[in-house]
């Protein structure tokens, strides 16, 4: 790797450093209003709270019903999650250790869902759930997030089964093992590293995702977290230290996550578009 | 044999099924319904060419055109910046001094944070009256450079973009980082030996062999800079103001197809036809990047 002087060492942590100002700039900002109150957050825009409001969290998180939008952005992304993973990762099973006519061809049709990018679909979507009566239900949500992650899912776990070596599966074929024990048992459990690599880049993808839940969910009951912040801000207008607090309460619980397994994250986030 | 045909079935189906429904079948649909107009519920009214017609040369085109080149603006800029200070920084991490893994953690946080959620955060700092950019530059002295900075129509789309960099720069950095460790450190022996600088171990050793890495990122951001929608969503809602100077495809798309605040019709056929120019223009590029992830696995 790189040899350094001193000096441009000096220099590549100003920069690093001047990054890490701009990065946390914003987020800090917004975490020193959550705790102060209207007045303060105008008058005194940079200074530390002159007192910690706790309160403030207490009513952003009632006003903005942050209890359901968790409660609902969690049980979308984990049901998605867990339904991709289970039925994609059965395709690549087939896909890497089946050999039988119109696998080349069952193949390409799945990974050409990975140039079609899933909101273009919105409208037949839309009509589709519509006439299912599942517009604005979480199960609509699921089943739009579970279909448009199935191509990337059965792409990265293809190729990682593929790798793993066939003679374990061979030797509990010979002991007249199922071919669904085998991929439960076997095939699955050696897949982890690869499963956990899909699971942070869809779980991610859909915990943020905006654009879906704006168009298929109506009722506020069923609002996920970016769709009930955003209406919050349509409500509250200028009462910044609501939506301070609303925001920062939306926010850090992921940052947070993101801290401790901050070598997954990176991992699936990365790995996940370019591998 | 026959017994293995019946699982192969079982395990494909689901996904299969679900995938069809939901991507192939929603995908064709959606090109079909731009040969017609319909407001969503009633009859459709097949109309052949005439949406497409409206888009290009008639009462749509001056909307379409300037949300089109808005996409393309904002593809160049965010390629060149992102790009850019990605590799700087991908550059800066891969001297892998001491620390650098603590700063590889800090440049990633704002892309975990949903987008929408960063067009709210900004839309305060940037608020010309309250917002603490401004706030800034007065108490500095620099009044003179305070802006509306989303409400000028010269700078709006920018400005946003400029955002879109703050949010997202962190991805291109590690992923580059990620392609320049992958270079043999031998490499880099046998430069220093050869008495290369550290500037021409850059332009003559990584440069070339994180190219296939630009190449890759140059088409995500190609595909995911005609899909942009969030941003301009929280910045300058569907009306993408001020005067639709930052109006895209994606909010061009919302309003016609489910009707905007203060936009009365609502016409799916018509949106239909925008999402397939949006198509048109990314399928060639996305089936390049099926093609060469499908070559590197």
């Amino acid at each position: 790797m790189f040899r350094l002087r001193l000096f441009s060492k000096g220099l590549i942590y100003l920069i690093l450093i001047i990054y890490s100002i701009l990065v946390f700039i914003p987020l800090s900002i917004l975490a020193l209003n959550s705790f102060k109150d209207l007045r303060e957050i105008f008058q005194k825009p940079f200074s530390l709270p002159s007192y910690f409001r706790v309160e403030n969290y207490i009513v952003a998180w009632k006003q903005a019903n942050l209890t359901r939008a968790y409660l609902n952005s969690f049980s979308v992304s984990i049901v998605s999650v867990l339904g991709v993973l289970l039925i994609s990762s059965m395709i690549a099973y087939i896909l890497a250790r089946y050999d039988f006519p119109f696998r080349r061809i069952l193949y390409l049709y799945i990974i050409s869902g990975l140039a079609l990018p899933a909101r273009l679909a919105i409208i037949p979507i839309y009509l589709l759930l519509r006439d299912a009566a599942l517009l604005d239900t979480r199960m609509g949500l699921m089943l739009v997030y579970m279909a448009t992650r199935i191509p990337f899912s059965v792409f990265i776990l293809k190729h990682f089964m593929e790798a793993v070596p066939v003679e374990i599966e061979d030797s509990a074929r010979i002991d007249g093992a199922s071919p669904w024990k085998i991929y439960s048992l076997i095939m699955l459990p050696l897949s982890r590293s690869a499963l956990v690599v899909v699971a942070i880049f869809v779980f991610v993808g859909i915990w943020n995702d905006f654009f879906f839940p704006l168009i298929l969910i109506d009722s506020r009951s069923k609002e996920t977290i970016p769709l009930a912040i955003s209406v919050f801000f349509g409500e509250y207008g200028h009462q910044w230290d609501l939506l301070s607090t609303a925001l920062w309460l939306a926010i850090f619980p992921v940052i947070i996550i993101f801290f401790i397994m901050s070598k997954q994250f990176i991992k699936g986030m990365t790995q996940g578009a370019i591998k | 044999m026959k017994k293995e045909f019946l699982s192969i079935f079982l395990f494909i189906i689901p996904g299969v099924l679900l995938y069809t429904i939901f991507v192939v079948y929603a995908f064709g649909f959606s090109l079909s319904l731009s040969f017609f107009s319909w407001s969503g519920v009633g009859p459709k009214i097949f109309v052949g060419l005439q949406n497409y017609q409206k888009a290009l040369v008639g009462t749509y085109s001056t909307e379409f055109f300037g949300a089109l080149s808005h996409n393309v603006y904002f593809f160049v800029l965010v390629t060149i910046l992102e790009l850019g200070l990605g590799f700087l920084l991908a550059l800066a991490l891969a001297t892998q001094l001491r620390g650098y893994r603590v700063f590889q953690t800090i440049v990633f946080i704002p892309n975990v944070v949903s987008l929408v959620m960063v067009g709210f955060i900004w839309g305060m700092l940037l608020n010309p009256q309250m917002g603490l950019i401004n706030q800034f530059l007065r108490s500095v002295g620099l009044g003179d450079f305070a802006k509306p900075w989303l409400g000028d129509h010269n700078i709006a789309l920018t400005v946003i973009i400029l955002v879109n960099v703050w949010r997202n720069a962190g991805f291109y950095i590690l992923v580059l980082l990620a392609a320049i460790l992958n270079i043999p450190p031998e490499f880099f022996e046998a430069a220093y030996i050869d008495g290369a600088t550290n500037l021409k171990i850059t332009w003559h050793i990584v440069l070339p062999l994180v190219k296939p890495t630009f190449q890759i990122l140059t088409i995500l951001l190609f595909i995911w800079s005609f899909n942009t929608f969030d941003l301009i969503y929280a910045l300058e809602g569907v009306q993408a103001g001020p005067f639709r100077s930052t109006d895209v495809l994606g909010t061009l798309f919302y309003r016609t197809a489910f009707g905007g605040l203060g936009s009365s019709c609502m016409d799916m056929g018509l949106g239909a036809t925008v999402v397939t120019f949006i198509f048109a223009i990314v399928f060639p590029v996305s089936i390049l990047y099926v093609y060469l992830i499908e070559r590197r696995s």
